[in-house]
């Protein structure tokens, strides 16, 4: 049996949003060489616009390094870029099944935060080797030996001699190589055994089809090779393959233990998951590496063309993106309101958020979204169980005997002094409490069980807003519970306008619905008539609003030399109605599908 | 029949919501630019005989800045240019805008003599802390003065609705002193705060009344002007039986005009064409002997459609399926099918003419982009 190469090291890196991961991982490669400063685009690993923008990772993004030791030997390292929002636990997990370590990237300032934790844990599931660094020493507010202490005490991880850097600034990038080296085993396999390599990511590519990208864990692949997925059918010659530098560059062959691409004139995305394994199609039988755990998504909305004549353009989009974003999925949906779009479900609101936006930007069309939804069980009278994420496919209320919710296991993390707050939303938010403890004098965990429902509302924000943004948390499924739960409709003009139509508790529906009511008041433009905005539920009215009449809409003065531009005027204001919906005989701008997110501290 | 508009650009000093081209620290040009608006005139003249077009105007409009700030004979030499280059109707409108403030009994008999048979004088509001807010040079009484000298002549009122603080008392004493100095026509206008006058702050400060609130001043001086006799036949204009103003009328029905002087526009040949907005560029132009059209263009079959509903629509004769076939062969209710079922119920139909319910005509935007594309 011949093992891989001994100076070969593949890493990822997990650090929280912020704190400097993608920093460091420009610097780790300024280092090695691997680009030069000049053609340095700040943050090369993150090359989507959003990730730029935001200063997050969604993608994946690996490259490949050369880096000569202290101790005269040249290493190839594989550095593989990890998400950091705990949205994409999922991609985390798919780029930890291709390292052997981790570095873990602790805020000086900040300490371990709550979303890391998730991430962490995941790691050590993965048997990683975890390699803390402490970085922004060079800001005032740096507590070193704190943020050790904490890295000790929360996680369990030995820091003696851990790298303490400043990625900003430069300072000690040579000692995490160092530690990347020393640290982080080699990696295990069989260069002489059949071929076996996890896909853990893949996009499509218009030249050469999809691109999978590989761990070869035993055997090697070269151009010309007979491969086949090992859960699929098809049998693919191998047309290219090589290592990320960080752009593709192709190489004569990937050997045990390399992290590399892999093209091979594979049509679709689908035919080929991430997770499954590239096997050698002269061996069917090779026994296929543990995949990941599929993740299903928890957070559902509705997406819909602007205008509706651009739904196949919609339609394209979120099939691109799909290519993309295994965690992604999409059915189509039809609205009254809203006619033909998508029922999309997420990962979390975050990556809801950015689907959204890449759907906006990239493919520059114009959406409406609906409110997002949970997936809600729902126990029929006939002893039948739905599983329903969209509130117009509830059956009616004859014919639901229970129905469930998703609950959720929440930490929430924060400096003690807002507990008190934390506690009053979590109870407000129907929340269980389940347990507190202190980190240490700055920090407490509070646990809550909270529905799913009232996660996707408005936590985040009202959790930000009362903790002044010192507050994390994480949140991970926990099961289902019995619930009492209704559908609420919002009629316009006496007509119920179902993309406005939600799931809630019985015990919320009248604040929600008023809320929602005087909400939709001020969003909606006042017409011709009066139009009455009622929240029901069932044909009970629980909420009711009015939007007046307009009493002045007119050019004032219109004379020979107005004409030009005062038609000029009314084309501006026909264009602000063209970009609305009609519901029945009222006109209502796209915005207004989102009020329901809106809350009465907004106002 | 077509009109004939002249801009005199000058005032004695700017209004807070004026947004017209006009020049108050430039009186001293008013004779340059006079000689200049007179060769624009005889240029098109000109034209139109070379052109041998038969065209009979019926009405004249000097409007501003303000007209009556420059020497009358100014406009009398106007007025003679018009008459010797072009073919007024048997009787004209001949219609002169006047600030009360510049008003002198010499003024009027020059203009009497130069044929002018209408005027247009503007009022604004009868409360003089409103005026001075305006930034108006006149007062009330001197709106009184004006209209003394104007005894028995044929004149229209201006009013403001939406003035800072204004209340209905104050439209009530406004329109009752118009209606008492003996006008037969008022026009009534909402404020309109165009970004970049002085007025726009008061706008962005909340310190003018709502929408809301000039549609209940604007409804409440419509019933007052009707008691007074004053019948409303656009949006923003009421006259006594016989005294709407046929210029502006001319504008609604989609008629030609010819404008003259800086910034002038005007609607001929199927083209609409506009003068440049320079005072110096325009005399610069005309010296050289060309004309100072910054702006021209054919107007579509399309848009020309649309321009003849949404002018109709802003009067209460409407739109004459009659006079629309003539001008397009077509039917506008085929034309404009959809948006005319949609809109059906918010119209009066008599007939050959179609208007908007009197209700809706003050939010008749909203029924207006219907008939856009």
């Amino acid at each position: 049996m011949a093992k891989p190469d001994r100076n070969l090291r593949n890493f990822c890196i997990i650090a929280h949003i912020d704190h400097g991961k993608s920093t460091l991982a420009d610097r780790i490669m300024e280092l090695t060489g691997q680009v030069s400063k000049r053609d340095m685009e700040e943050q090369l690993l993150d090359s989507m616009d959003i990730e730029r923008e935001r200063g997050i990772t969604i993608k994946l993004a690996p490259v490949r390094m050369y880096y000569t030791a202290l101790d005269g030997q040249e290493y190839e390292l594989n550095l593989i870029d990890t998400p950091g929002h705990v949205d994409f636990t999922y991609e985390v997990s798919r780029s930890l099944a291709a390292c052997e370590g981790a570095l873990l990237v602790v805020d000086a300032t900040q300490g371990v935060e709550a979303q890391t934790l998730a991430n962490v844990y995941l790691a050590l599931e993965n048997d990683l080797e975890i390699v803390p660094v402490i970085n922004k020493i060079d800001l005032q507010s740096a507590r070193i030996d704190e943020a050790k202490k904490e890295i000790e005490d929360v996680i369990g991880l030995d820091t003696e001699g851990c790298p303490c850097v400043s990625a900003k600034e430069g300072t000690n990038i040579r000692d995490v190589l160092e530690a990347v080296v020393n640290r982080i085993p080699p990696p295990d396999g069989d260069t002489d055994a059949p071929l076996r390599a996890l896909i853990f990511d893949s996009y499509y590519d218009n030249y050469k089809g999809v691109i999978l990208f590989l761990r070869v864990k035993d055997g090697t692949v070269k151009t010309g090779d007979k491969i086949k997925a090992a859960l699929g059918e098809k049998v693919y010659e191998v047309t290219e393959v090589g290592a990320f530098a960080p752009y593709l560059q192709p190489k004569t062959r990937l050997v045990a233990g390399e992290v590399g691409y892999l093209a091979a004139s594979i049509k679709s995305i689908e035919d080929v998951s991430v997770g499954d394994t590239v096997i050698d199609a002269a061996f069917p039988d090779t026994v296929p590496l543990p995949g990941y755990k599929k993740v299903q998504p928890v957070v559902f909305c509705g997406i819909f063309p602007l205008d509706g004549s651009k739904f196949l353009d919609l339609k394209d989009a979120i099939a691109k993106l799909k290519l993309n974003d295994a965690a992604l999925t999409f059915e189509p949906d039809n609205s009254v309101a809203l006619g033909f779009g998508f029922r999309c479900g997420f990962l979390g609101l975050l990556h809801m958020e950015i689907i959204q936006e890449r759907i906006e930007r990239e493919f520059n069309l114009d959406i409406i979204t609906t409110a997002p939804s949970v997936s809600y069980l729902v126990h029929k009278t006939d002893g039948t169980l739905l599983h329903v994420d969209n509130p117009s496919h509830l059956p009616p209320v004859s014919e639901i005997d229970y129905m469930e919710e998703p609950i959720v296991k929440t930490e929430i993390y924060s400096p003690p002094e807002y507990m008190g707050s934390i506690m009053d939303l979590c109870r407000d938010k129907r929340g269980t409490f389940r347990n507190m403890s202190y980190l240490d004098a700055n920090r407490v965990k509070i646990e809550y069980s909270l529905p799913l429902n009232e996660i996707v509302y408005d936590f985040f924000d009202e959790i930000k807003s009362r903790t002044k943004g010192y507050a994390s948390f994480d949140y991970e499924i926990e099961g289902y519970e019995k619930s009492r739960l209704v559908r609420m409709d919002i009629l316009l003009n006496g007509e119920i306008c179902d993309a406005l139509s939600t799931i809630v508790h019985e015990d919320r529906a009248y604040v929600r619905g008023r809320t929602l009511c005087e909400n939709l008041k001020d969003a909606i433009p006042r017409q011709l008539f009066e139009v009455p905005v009622q929240a029901a539920i069932g044909g009970k009215i629980i909420a009711r609003e009015t939007v007046k009449a307009v009493r002045k809409d007119v050019l004032a003065k219109c004379y020979g030399g107005d004409i030009t531009r005062k038609k000029k005027l009314l084309e501006k204001q026909k264009e602000g109605k063209k970009r609305m919906r009609k519901i029945g005989t009222v006109e209502v701008p796209s915005e207004v599908f989102m009020e329901i997110l809106k809350t009465n501290r907004d106002k | 029949m077509a009109g004939i508009y002249v801009h005199i650009p000058f005032c004695r000093q700017k209004c807070t919501y004026c947004d017209f081209t006009s020049f108050p620290n430039r009186l001293a040009f008013a004779e340059a630019y006079m000689a200049c608006l007179y060769k624009e005139l005889e240029m098109r003249g000109k034209e139109l005989e070379k052109a041998k077009k038969d065209v009979v105007f019926d009405t004249v409009y000097f409007g501003g800045g303000t007209p009556s700030v420059i020497d009358p004979k100014l406009i009398y030499g106007a007025m003679n240019q018009i008459k010797q280059h072009f073919a007024l109707s048997k009787d004209p409108e001949i219609t002169i805008e006047m600030n009360p403030g510049t008003v002198s009994e010499q003024k009027i008999e020059t203009y009497l003599k130069a044929g002018i048979d209408r005027f247009s004088i503007g009022l604004q509001t009868a409360i003089d802390a409103q005026l001075e807010n305006l930034g108006r040079i006149h007062h009330v009484r001197d709106y009184l003065y004006c209209t003394s000298l104007l005894k028995g002549q044929n004149f229209s009122a201006d009013v403001m609705l939406g003035l800072k603080g204004q209340t209905k008392e104050d439209v009530e004493k406004t329109i009752k002193i118009a209606a008492a100095s003996g006008a037969s026509h008022i026009s009534m206008y909402a404020l309109t705060p165009e970004d970049g006058t002085p007025i726009y702050t008061d706008y962005l400060n909340g310190e003018l009344p709502s929408p809301d609130e000039v549609a209940s001043l604007y409804d409440f001086g419509r019933e007052l002007l009707k008691t007074e006799g004053f019948s409303r036949y656009e949006v923003s204009n009421f006259a006594k039986k016989g005294k709407e103003s046929r210029h502006n009328l001319n504008y609604w029905r989609r008629g030609e005009y010819l404008g003259f002087g800086v910034s002038a526009s005007s609607f001929f040949f199927g083209r609409r064409f506009t003068n440049t907005f320079d005072l110096d560029e325009y005399m610069k132009c005309v010296i050289s002997g060309f004309y100072p059209v910054i702006e021209s263009e054919e107007v579509a079959e399309q848009d020309a459609k649309f321009e003849m509903l949404m002018l109709a629509l802003r009067t209460s004769e409407g739109i004459s399926s009659r006079k629309y076939r003539e001008v397009f062969q077509s039917d506008w209710k085929e034309d404009f099918k959809e948006a005319y079922q949609k809109t059906k119920k918010y119209l009066h139909e008599a007939g050959d003419r179609t208007s908007i319910k009197d209700e809706f005509l003050y939010v008749q935007n909203q029924i207006l982009t219907e008939y856009m594309e």
